[in-house]
Order: structure tokens, then C-alpha cells, then sequence
């Protein structure tokens, strides 16, 4: 059995360079779907023998994206032109992008300007996803998506291997939810290495990334429980994934014991049912049971109340609200999320995060001062 | 037991000695920040001040945006923590801070034992800041310490806009050239300062007594747009620059008793 620190460090090289995976995988002959955020149905790309490959932005000065977007939007999307025309997605055969917020049906339509090279399909998810004919948008959806991913990469699609990689990607959500509470027991492992963790999913295939995660899992929980002097939080928001913001957190002594990241925990709470009747109706059904997020409609804001108990069952002393700046929907819910974690007893702070940050400052003087205040 | 607190900020440096936590024996201010001998200097001039050698503290706490530059003191803290704790040294019953320094804003909460319950640090933005002063004391050649009085002439303030510096000194120099009185942009200017920071603090549960720390908070006509906006009374103390390093030396004292 590898260490734990062997492990992390495999999954550190992984997250800090998806350039490598990538060469990897296309070395060996595989075709490269690049994955928007949030909720691409992953699924569906593997199922067809190409290679899932997340696209979430980067930390970098954005220059040339600024000829397409307006200058108050969200960071991620403007990142992931900016990287596109940088030539960083090279080699990819073509991007997904769902439309679940505005931010990033504006992606659509700049990325098919901005990097001409790399084909874009659309996942339109509907609002309503729970009654019958918000299943039915649902799989329309996911049946144009099959449908441009043939004609742009000859892939043929099969109900047969769709219900197979359903299955790889709930045993990949289980062992992130393990992961997640294996990791709040080890507090010594550190905000930067448990973005690692999540971070390196989106550039590895699914298969691949859960044998390494349950490897280090058992390697965790071999070592019993950990003894690191930190103080739990819980953290919610889009992403988490600045090295600079979680060195912060592990310089402050503040350790993650739950979060609500989009990037992180927040995708992998749902399965899809493995005995639908068919596996569109599967991501379909996936789609209509999930909940607890800024962009999927719910009228009762049932996320907030959510938030709290997830953070109280973590035993997390406060909640750091990490707010990816101009993310509309996030914003909404933050007074909300507040009250909710408040009336709970667990005091919440707000920290404004962007992809174009190099100044951490500020963000370190918050942090800080919540640690303070938890103590 | 003597204590000392520095408190480096963007644009002033100030240094605080206390004995037992409670005696306050002197204080310095040099009005040079982060990245200039400042620090040095504020430390050298209170030392002077208390008429006693620096080996004499027994402890030292180092606060404001320049803490992690400084590396010679025995504890650090955020400046946020320092204003609550100096806050509470001057004004012991007190429940809200509403600091504006020279690059930021910062509205802090405390419970009735002085833990602090919430805070709240304003947008990356010059605007509601002393930086905001200083440019807009700049067009009009007027020192920044001087606004508050210039301001209190004016029966009619201009209006001048919140949400940003840029967009605000061009109104200044279009309200001066549509032949608006000096004392009236002046007071535009200070209440300007005060909508922006009443919007953040408004968004905390804020209780009385409330006080303001930081260099703005000796701008009488800020603190009283600032009380007009918010409905309430605002204490004011001429310590209210000294606040985080008044902080920073209780903070020694507290950890090295």
C-alpha cells in the first residue's frame, strides 16, 4: 500500500497539471470532451468511449476573453475563452456546456467565437426537472447531446454502455462522499490537499479517479484518526480551488470538515437510479432528484436549512461562504444561507473570490479575524 | 507587565504601550504605511514618548495589513480583532465598530461580554475609503484632515456619487465648474463616504453603542452623516486611530500574562 503522502502527491501532480492527463490520454488514442460547469452529463461522454475532461476555468489575468465578455460576469466563464484561445484545451474534440445560470448560456455562443477550433454542444437542463415533462426536456437534452458528440467525434452511443458508466459514476460519487467524511476525521491533510482530491476528478477518467481516492482512503483510515489542532468549518460557494485561498485556511488552522463547492462535494450527492427503464431515464430521474443548489430552481430555498445541518452534523464550528465574484445566483442565496446558519447558532462569514485574483489580502484578514471569532 | 501594539496600516503606522493591560502609557502615529520605515519609526517615537526602553515591553502584538511584514513580534492578529479589543478599552460597553481606514471599510459586531459576533470588510474599492478622501482632498487642494471642518460651512451638500472614485471625482470637478460652493462639494464628498459605508453596515445586526475607528473617524462631518444614515449615535474618542494598535497591546498582555 502506497502512503498517504505518496498518494496526495499523485493527486496534487494531477490537479496542478491537466495538461499532462491530458497528453496521456490522447497519446494512448483517446478523443477529449471537455466538461463545463455545473452537472454536464459526464455520463453520456463516457459511455461513448471519449475521455470527460473538466474545463472550469483557471487562476489567470484575463486578457484576450475580455474582447467577448462584459467586465462584471463571472470569472470562471471568461477563463475558460481565455485558456481556450490560450491553446490550453488543444487537442480537445469538443466542449460541453450546460446552461444553468446566464453566465454560462453567455459561454455558449463567446466560446464558439473566441476558440473556433474546438466544437460546442450545448446540455440545456430545464427549470422544472421534477415533473414528468421536465424529465422529458431533460432527456431531449441528453439526446442532443449524443447526437453532436457522434457527428463531431464518429463515437456511436449505446444504451448498454450508458447503463454501464452510470454505474462507474455512482461508485465514483460514493467514494467522494466517503472521501469526504474520511477527510473530515483527518484534519492534518489540509485544505490544499483536499481540493487536490476533488480538483484531480475532473481530469482523471472516473474509473481511474476512484481506485486512487479509495486507495487513499484505506491508506487514511489505516493511519487511525488524525490529531491536527484546527478549527472545523464548512464552506459553500462554486469553487475552492485557489491555492492561495486554501493555503490561507491551512495557515489560519482552519480545517474543512463538510462543504457545499460546486466543484467539489455538491456534484456527487446524487446517483442515478441503475433500474430505470432506460439510462436517459436514469440521468433524467438523476436530474429531478437533485437539490441544495444556487442553480437548480427550487422555490422553498430548502439549500439554506440544508447547509446548516450538513454544517452541524460536520461539526463544523462556523460556515465561510465562498462567493465566486458576479455569480448571480450564489449571491441570492447567501442573506438566506446566513439566516439559516445563524438561527442555527453557527456565526458565517463571506469572502469574494475571483479567478483574476492575486491580491489575497483582504481574503487573508477575513479569515483570520473568523478564525478569531470561532475561537 | 508593559505591552506594545503596532498597528501597520495601507497609509499610517501607529503604536500603542499599555501597563497591565489597562494603564495606557503613550502612543505614536507616522503618517507612512506599509512597505516605509514607518513601523520603525512609530516604535522608536512611542518608546521616546513613555520615556522607557523598548527592552521594557515584556510582549508585543502586531496588527494592520502590514503584520505578516513586520516578523519581530510575539503574536499576530488581524486588524479587525485588534479595533474590537482597542474599541472595548476606550469604550467598554460598546457593540459595533465601524472602521474606515485608509483602503478599507470594516463594520465589526460584538455580543454584550465583547466577542465579537459577526463582521463584514467592504468590496475591493477605493470608494467609501480614506483612500476616497484623499483623492477627492486632492482636486480640491484642501487637506484631508480639514474636510470635516470645511464641510460643516455647508447648508446644501452636492450630490455626489457612492459607488465609485473615478466616476466621483469627475463629478466633483463638474459640480466645481457648474459653480457649486466649495464647503457644499466638500460635504457631498463626506456624506458620499457615509451612504457607502451605512449600505455595508446596514447589512449587520448592528446594536448601540456603536463608535467608529480608523483615520476617517476624526472626519466629524462622516461620523455625522454616517449617525443621520444609520439612526444612530456614534461615540467618538481621539483615540479612534489608535484603536488596532491599542488592541494589539491588550492582545500581548492578554496572551502573556
Amino acid at each position: 500500500m502506497r502512503s498517504v503522502q505518496e498518494l496526495l502527491q499523485q493527486l496534487h501532480e494531477i490537479a496542478a497539471n491537466p495538461r499532462a492527463r491530458t497528453e496521456q490520454y490522447l497519446t494512448e488514442g483517446k478523443k477529449i470532451v471537455l466538461t463545463a460547469p455545473v452537472y454536464t452529463p459526464e455520463e453520456i461522454i463516457h459511455s461513448m468511449g471519449l475521455v470527460p475532461m473538466g474545463a472550469w476555468g483557471g487562476d489567470m489575468q484575463l486578457n484576450e476573453s475580455k474582447r467577448y465578455f462584459p467586465a462584471f460576469i463571472c470569472s470562471i466563464a471568461q477563463s475558460i475563452v481565455e485558456l481556450g484561445i490560450a491553446g490550453a484545451y488543444r487537442g480537445a474534440s469538443a466542449i460541453v456546456i450546460p446552461t444553468l445560470c446566464d453566465s454560462l448560456k453567455v459561454l455558449v455562443e463567446n466560446f464558439k467565437y473566441g476558440v473556433p477550433a474546438i466544437p460546442v454542444v450545448p446540455m440545456s437542463w430545464p427549470q422544472n426537472r421534477v415533473p414528468d415533462f421536465g424529465k422529458a426536456f431533460t432527456k431531449a437534452g441528453c439526446e442532443r447531446v449524443i447526437r453532436d458528440l457522434e457527428n463531431i467525434t464518429g463515437a456511436k452511443y449505446s444504451d448498454g454502455a450508458l447503463r454501464a458508466s452510470i454505474k462507474v459514476y455512482n461508485a465514483h460519487n460514493a467514494a467522494m462522499r466517503r472521501l469526504s467524511a474520511v477527510l473530515r476525521a483527518h484534519p492534518e491533510v489540509g485544505a490544499a490537499a483536499r481540493s487536490d482530491c476533488f480538483k484531480s476528478a475532473f481530469f482523471m477518467l472516473k474509473e481511474e479517479h476512484t481506485a486512487l481516492i479509495a486507495e487513499l482512503c484505506d491508506a487514511l483510515e489505516a493511519q487511525g484518526a488524525g490529531e491536527a489542532k484546527t478549527t472545523p468549518i464548512y464552506i459553500s460557494g462554486i469553487l475552492a480551488d485557489s491555492p492561495a485561498f486554501n493555503a490561507l485556511l491551512d495557515e489560519a488552522g482552519l480545517s474543512i470538515a463538510g462543504d457545499d463547492i460546486a466543484a467539489q462535494s455538491r456534484q456527487y450527492r446524487t446517483d442515478a437510479p441503475e433500474d430505470s427503464a432506460s439510462p436517459l431515464d436514469a440521468l433524467a430521474e438523476k436530474f429531478a432528484n437533485m437539490n441544495h443548489c444556487s442553480v437548480l430552481y427550487d422555490p422553498s430555498k430548502s439549500r439554506c436549512a440544508f447547509i446548516a445541518e450538513e454544517a452541524k452534523a460536520a461539526g463544523a464550528k462556523g460556515v465561510l461562504l465562498v462567493l465566486t465574484k458576479f455569480c448571480d445566483p450564489e449571491e441570492f442565496d447567501n442573506p438566506l444561507i446566513r439566516r439559516a446558519c445563524e438561527a442555527a447558532g453557527l456565526p458565517v462569514t463571506i469572502i469574494e473570490i475571483d479567478r483574476q485574483m492575486v491580491n489575497y489580502e483582504q481574503a487573508r484578514t477575513a479569515i483570520e479575524t473568523f478564525r478569531d471569532m470561532l475561537a | 507587565m508593559i505591552t506594545l501594539g503596532i498597528d501597520i496600516g495601507s497609509t499610517t503606522s501607529k503604536c500603542a504601550l499599555l501597563r497591565d493591560g489597562t494603564e495606557l502609557l503613550a502612543t505614536s502615529l507616522v503618517a507612512a504605511g506599509i512597505g516605509t520605515a514607518g513601523a520603525e519609526r512609530a516604535v522608536a517615537e512611542v518608546f521616546e514618548k513613555a520615556g522607557i526602553a523598548p527592552g521594557e515591553a515584556a510582549a508585543s502584538a502586531v496588527t494592520g495589513y502590514g503584520r505578516h511584514s513586520w516578523g519581530r513580534a510575539d503574536y499576530e492578529s488581524s486588524e479587525l480583532s485588534c479595533h474590537a479589543l482597542g474599541a472595548r478599552f476606550v469604550f467598554p460597553e460598546v457593540r459595533g465598530i465601524i472602521d474606515i481606514g485608509g483602503q478599507d471599510a470594516k463594520v465589526i459586531c460584538l455580543d454584550a461580554a465583547g466577542r465579537m459576533s459577526s463582521f463584514l470588510m467592504n468590496d475591493k474599492c477605493a470608494a467609501g475609503t480614506g483612500r476616497f478622501l484623499d483623492v477627492m482632498a486632492g482636486i480640491l487642494q484642501v487637506p484631508v484632515s480639514e474636510l470635516g471642518a470645511e464641510a460643516a460651512k455647508s447648508a446644501a451638500p452636492a450630490a455626489i456619487s457612492s459607488t465609485c472614485t473615478v466616476f466621483a471625482e469627475s463629478e466633483v470637478i463638474s459640480q466645481l465648474s457648474s459653480g457649486a460652493a466649495r464647503e457644499d462639494v466638500i460635504a457631498g464628498i463626506c456624506r458620499s463616504v457615509a451612504v457607502r459605508t451605512a449600505g455595508l453596515a446596514k447589512r449587520q445586526p448592528l446594536a448601540s453603542p456603536l463608535c467608529m475607528s480608523g483615520g476617517v473617524a476624526a472626519n466629524g462631518a462622516v461620523r455625522g452623516y454616517l449617525s443621520e444614515e444609520l439612526g444612530m449615535e456614534i461615540l467618538f474618542s481621539d483615540l479612534a486611530q489608535l484603536f488596532g494598535a491599542l488592541g494589539a497591546a491588550k492582545l500581548a498582555w492578554q496572551k502573556a500574562k
